[in-house]
């Protein structure tokens, strides 16, 4: 028993913590919006997840005969390709559906590497301040002032492009906005009656800062981690879209638009269903994100969208 | 005051959107050419792109007219002959100009020689004429070149490189503002580039040669095909180059405009032959029967790419016609590979520029080919400056690139198999000591049988899986009467309106 | 005020300085152009004295210095692919991004704010959800998506608008269409957002209170205030479109300075890359310190001695 006993006071501010979480889940289940984009999404991870379990097409085979067939109700397709086949004869449907994955990866991924770099340095910056605080800050004007496509771009130019580089590179140039964030959330709370109690009895910084202001920093940090998502999933397809996300043959939201691009006046639905899905997803999760903002309100009124 | 400002931003931003200038006015003498991209300069001795040079060509002439059949007409130079092995010796047509009225004369020839040859320059068409020892002028309208060797495809190079360009304005203005503003000697005289929009040509009136059909001829770059195809379809454009497969039929069908299939694109995956496993000939045969190209030619092109057997395309003066392409048959593919010591297949990648059109779909293809037979390949996309990079390091396993289906062999196979030329990936000194003498044959008929050889052994030996030349196909209106040219030069003065 | 200014200038010396440095070495570490200036069949000595020619050769740090001292007076280099000064190609796509940007900001703007006012007023009617999920969709799409499927309708069924290019008004329609919707989509959910707090404010009550006509509260009191975080994101927004359009202009082949760029860094043409950079930077610290003022004339009260 060597952890010291926990405070009458951390108690009592964790059991606040638990309680705000709990009227913000029922705001959500309140909020129409927030509710039909959690079933949305819901949705869409669980079919991300399971589906090969009814769907157990290869993405990869091809049928070079059978390319550019149209979806089963278009006079020339067939349920043998639910929505239609692709330039090579592979099945639209199994590849929205990997695609799906990649999307989803590389958006959470890379929204937890950018919350990481951020929080971390969001933290240290808030709760430090002082020259640590004004160096952090300059890099974060910089890097917001950076034109973000030419530095994804710049940077898979020298990295080669994987999903590994490619989850790092869109972690690592959106860490700004967490860290400005966190560094203001840091600044309000750092003055708090708890904070300063804990400092007045000789808590070490690290233990504060993770303990103490970290659990109060992270519903500003969930709402924008759910916007992040959204956004880093459409940055995603737009790399796929110039040929610098992942690489082929695995399926990519982007990617396949980008390929269907050169038949859009033959095969509609190469260019069309892959949007869709990407659409879809993202509406889920800023219908989910609106949801959390209202429910977490009016604290949250200043987080950029 | 509040009001003042608002009203005014606003109106810097209506300015803004309206600041477009109209569409330029179509008439029937002007000839609109859309090609996937602007060029970046218009110097054609600076640049080896395929934009820079379709525009230069109708700006620039050179001294002869090369011909589909790698031989030569008459252009610039009236008349010529042959000295000996080594000397040709050249006659200026009369009184012809450059677009400013200097005189065009064998100075200005020797000029142009020595400004392509210059290192400053830093030209790609530079290592085409190195076997030239240089312009000797005779007088005014006559000079001498010969070559250090018997050169049988020498006069067929100047033909398409030796470009004629302005002694006085040239050094003049200096290199890079002649890049933006070039003064040539062709039929077309530079009017105004609209960076990013167009470049407008007209007719020079002064012209030693017929004068061209249409009077104004502009140029621009779209790189959607899409976008290219609609411009063709609803008149914006008149030519348009870069047509996929899949889009040509919607062309024809349109009934509004055709399509020209002389040029050709000879796609080649190459192998490095330097390490294992393709080191094995063995194994290069085996994959050259594991690709389905036949199936690949149907899906992909259409049935209209013609499948290569060797090196030399078959359209080319030199390709052995006793040749077959190799047969799509995985079994023998298997079995070689068997012989090889890879029962199991092996891992490899395959690498591919992402600039060149329709090529991951074939990569794909190819790849999926590959693993019938055990060959695991993992696709490598790379950028134009990466992939050539690669290239040139020796760092490809199998690499997809491509050539123009150029009527020369020389031009090519020498560039491309010859160890003093690129050593990257294969090396065979009897193909080099052919490659040699199929340079200073000077008789055809000999010159071919020492280039069927050469097909015949890099068949055997398989450096490359040989793959096809793809028709590149051009989109004209059926106004326009318009053949096009094997290598894909936009050269325009040859169009005219059709009865 | 002198203090302020001071401050920015500042701010946006180091934010160049940075931005430089950090374009500087990745373009740098990704390769040099030196293979793909040169022909097929150069040799490797060829290669190697070109590189040296170039100065490639020297550590980085002694590039930068070059880049950096010649950059400060005014001299940017001279693209190695096109041969020409590199600000003179930058000029000439300039007016082409700030056409797209600017078209694509008014679209936005002039259907945003009134959409958003009025949702903000009528909270919780048919008008506000619809318009508001509408927003929502809209900044559910990818731009590109959205100009894919604009060329599709428009151009390929319809036949009503050329696909691509630059030069007609018609031909900035569907480019400022696309990218504008996303913007639109995101304003309006703005100005409705800081309209409904604004009106529920103390002085907006009081205003109303003393029985002014709800149109003048609107519009003098609450939408000046909403004014102020708007100019703020549509300032930065502004600041990112002039460079951050690649993909639009690639879907519609437009002449701006976005693809102008990305092709720089494919062909690792070191000077273009390093000057667009630059100038991008120059432009969204400029834009963003335009930004302020307006926000200094529409909100005298912010001091910015203490904010800063």
């Amino acid at each position: 028993m060597n952890r010291p006993a926990a405070s009458p006071e951390r108690f009592r501010h964790l059991r606040a913590s638990l309680r705000l979480w709990g009227e913000t889940l029922r705001a959500l289940a309140r909020s129409p919006g927030a509710v039909a984009g959690g079933v949305l999404f819901a949705l869409i991870i669980g079919t991300s997840i399971c589906f090969q379990i009814f769907y157990t097409k290869d993405p990869l085979a091809q049928d070079l005969l059978a390319r550019l067939t149209p979806p089963f109700w278009q006079e020339g397709g067939s349920l043998a390709y639910p929505l239609g086949t692709d330039n090579l004869g592979r099945d639209v449907l199994v590849r929205i559906l990997y695609g799906s994955r990649v999307s989803l990866m590389v958006g959470f991924a890379s929204v937890l590497v950018a919350c990481g770099a951020g929080i971390a340095l969001g933290l240290i910056s808030g709760y430090y301040g002082g020259r640590t605080d004004s160096v952090i800050m300059r890099v974060a004007d910089v890097f917001m002032a950076y034109p973000f496509m030419l530095l994804t771009i710049s940077i898979i130019a020298v990295l080669g492009n994987s999903i590994f580089n490619l989850i790092l590179v869109l972690g690592l140039s959106d860490w700004v906005t967490y860290a400005r964030t966190i560094r203001g959330s840091v600044l309000s709370i750092k003055e708090k009656e708890f904070v300063l109690a804990a400092r007045s009895v000789g808590t070490r910084n690290r233990v504060i800062l993770l303990r103490h202001v970290f659990p109060n920093v992270l519903s500003p940090i969930l709402v924008l981690g759910t916007v992040r998502v959204a956004n880093i999933i459409i940055w995603e397809s737009g790399l796929s879209f110039l040929g610098m996300g992942v690489p082929p043959p695995m399926p990519t939201w982007g990617r396949m638009l980008a390929e269907g691009r050169v038949y859009i006046t033959d095969a509609w639905w190469l260019v069309t269903l892959p949007g869709l899905a990407i659409m879809l997803t993202i509406l889920s999760i800023n219908l989910l994100g609106d949801g959390l903002r209202d429910a977490l309100d009016p604290r949250l009124r200043n987080i950029p969208g | 005051m509040k009001k003042k400002t608002a009203s005014t931003i606003l109106g810097i931003m209506l300015a803004l959107v309206l600041a477009v200038g109209p569409a330029l006015a179509k008439d029937k003498n002007t000839l609109v050419v859309v090609q996937e991209a602007e060029p970046v300069g218009l110097d054609i001795m600076q640049s080896s792109i395929q934009t820079t040079m379709s525009v230069g060509y109708n700006i620039h002439d050179t001294i002869l007219k090369p011909q589909e059949d790698a031989t030569v007409k008459p252009g610039m130079v009236e008349k010529w002959e042959k000295v000996d092995d080594l000397t040709w010796k050249f006659t200026l047509v009369k009184g012809a100009t450059f677009h400013n009225g200097e005189p065009i004369n064998a100075a200005a020839v020797k000029f142009s020689f020595d400004r392509l040859m210059s290192d400053a320059l830093k030209s790609p068409h530079k290592g085409k004429l190195t076997s030239f020892k240089g312009v000797e002028v005779l007088d005014d309208r006559t000079f001498k070149m010969s070559t250090s060797q018997p050169y049988a495809p020498g006069l067929y190079m100047l033909a398409q490189y030796l470009f004629v360009v302005p002694p006085e304005y040239v050094k003049k203005v200096g290199d890079a503002e002649y890049n933006l503003n070039p003064v040539g000697s062709g039929p077309y005289k530079l009017d105004k580039w609209v960076k990013g929009q167009e470049i407008l040509l007209t007719a020079y009136d002064k012209y030693y040669g017929p004068k061209p059909a249409y009077h104004k001829l502009v140029f621009k770059g779209v790189p959607e095909e899409a976008s290219r195809i609609a411009s063709l379809m609803t008149g914006e454009a008149d030519v348009i180059s870069g047509v996929p497969v899949q889009q040509r039929q919607k062309i024809v069908d349109s009934g509004k405009a055709y399509l020209t299939d002389q040029m050709g694109s000879m796609n080649y995956l190459g192998l490095n032959t330097y390490e294992k496993p393709f080191s094995d000939v063995k194994v290069r045969q085996a994959v050259n029967y594991a690709v389905n190209r036949p199936l690949i030619n149907k899906a992909l092109f259409k049935d209209k790419a013609i499948l290569c057997t060797g090196p030399i395309s078959p359209r080319t003066f030199g390709a052995d016609p006793g040749l077959k392409p190799y047969a799509y048959d995985p079994v023998k593919a298997k079995l070689l590979l068997a012989e090889a010591g890879y029962p199991n297949g092996f891992e490899t990648r395959l690498a591919f520029g992402t600039y060149m059109p329709q090529v991951q779909e074939q990569a794909e293809a190819i790849a999926a080919d590959l693993a019938k037979v055990g060959i695991k390949v993992k696709l490598e996309p790379y950028e134009r400056a990466v992939m050539w990079d690669k290239y040139k390091n020796k760092l490809h396993q199998m690499y997809i690139y491509f050539w123009d289906d150029a009527p020369e062999p020389d031009r090519y196979v020498y560039s491309l198999f010859h160890s003093k030329s690129r050593d990257y990936y294969y090396k065979n000194e009897q193909v080099d000591a052919l490659l040699d003498k199929g340079r200073s044959t000077m008789d055809p008929a000999a010159r071919a049988k020492v280039y069927n050889e050469i097909d015949r052994i890099l068949y055997q030996d398989a450096p490359w899986i040989y793959l096809y030349v793809i028709p590149e196909v051009y989109g004209v209106a059926n106004a326009v009467d318009y053949k096009g040219l094997r290598d894909g030069y936009l050269i325009m003065n040859t169009a005219k309106p059709k009865k | 005020m002198g203090r302020y200014l001071l401050k920015r200038l500042w701010h946006t010396v180091y934010v160049v300085v940075g931005i430089s440095i950090i374009s500087f070495f990745f373009i740098h570490l990704s390769g040099d152009p030196v293979m793909l200036m040169l022909p097929g069949d150069a040799s490797m000595a060829e290669v190697e004295t070109l590189r040296q020619q170039l100065g490639f050769n020297d550590p980085l740090y002694v590039q930068y210095w070059h880049f950096a001292s010649r950059a400060v007076t005014g001299d940017l280099g001279v693209s190695l692919y096109h041969r020409v000064p590199a600000i003179r190609l930058i000029m000439e796509r300039l007016p082409a991004s700030l056409e797209l940007a600017g078209a694509a900001m008014l679209i936005a703007l002039v259907v945003a704010i009134p959409l958003g006012v009025i949702s903000a007023v009528k909270r919780g009617s048919l008008w506000d959800m619809s318009s508001m999920l509408g927003a929502l969709f809209g900044l559910s799409m990818p731009h590109f998506w959205l100009g894919i499927m604009l060329i599709l309708l428009f151009s390929v069924t319809l036949g009503w608008l050329p696909t691509s290019g630059r030069g007609t008004l018609a031909q900035l329609v569907m480019p400022s269409l696309a990218l504008g919707l996303s913007l639109m989509a995101m304003f309006a959910r703005l100005t409705r957002s800081v309209m409904l707090e604004v009106l529920s404010l103390d002085y907006v009550r009081t205003a109303r209170a003393k029985g002014l006509r709800e149109k003048i509260v609107i519009g003098k009191h609450a939408l000046r205030n909403a004014l102020i975080p708007l100019v703020t994101v549509a300032g930065m927004q502004f600041g990112f479109l002039i460079g951050g359009t690649v993909i639009i202009e690639t879907v519609f082949a437009w002449p701006g300075v976005g693809r102008l760029v990305v092709q720089a860094i494919f062909s690792r043409d070191y000077p273009l890359v390093q000057a667009t950079v630059l100038v991008l930077a120059v432009i969204f610290v400029v834009v963003n310190l335009l930004v302020d003022l307006i926000y200094l004339y529409l909100d005298p009260q912010i001091s910015y001695l203490e904010q800063k």
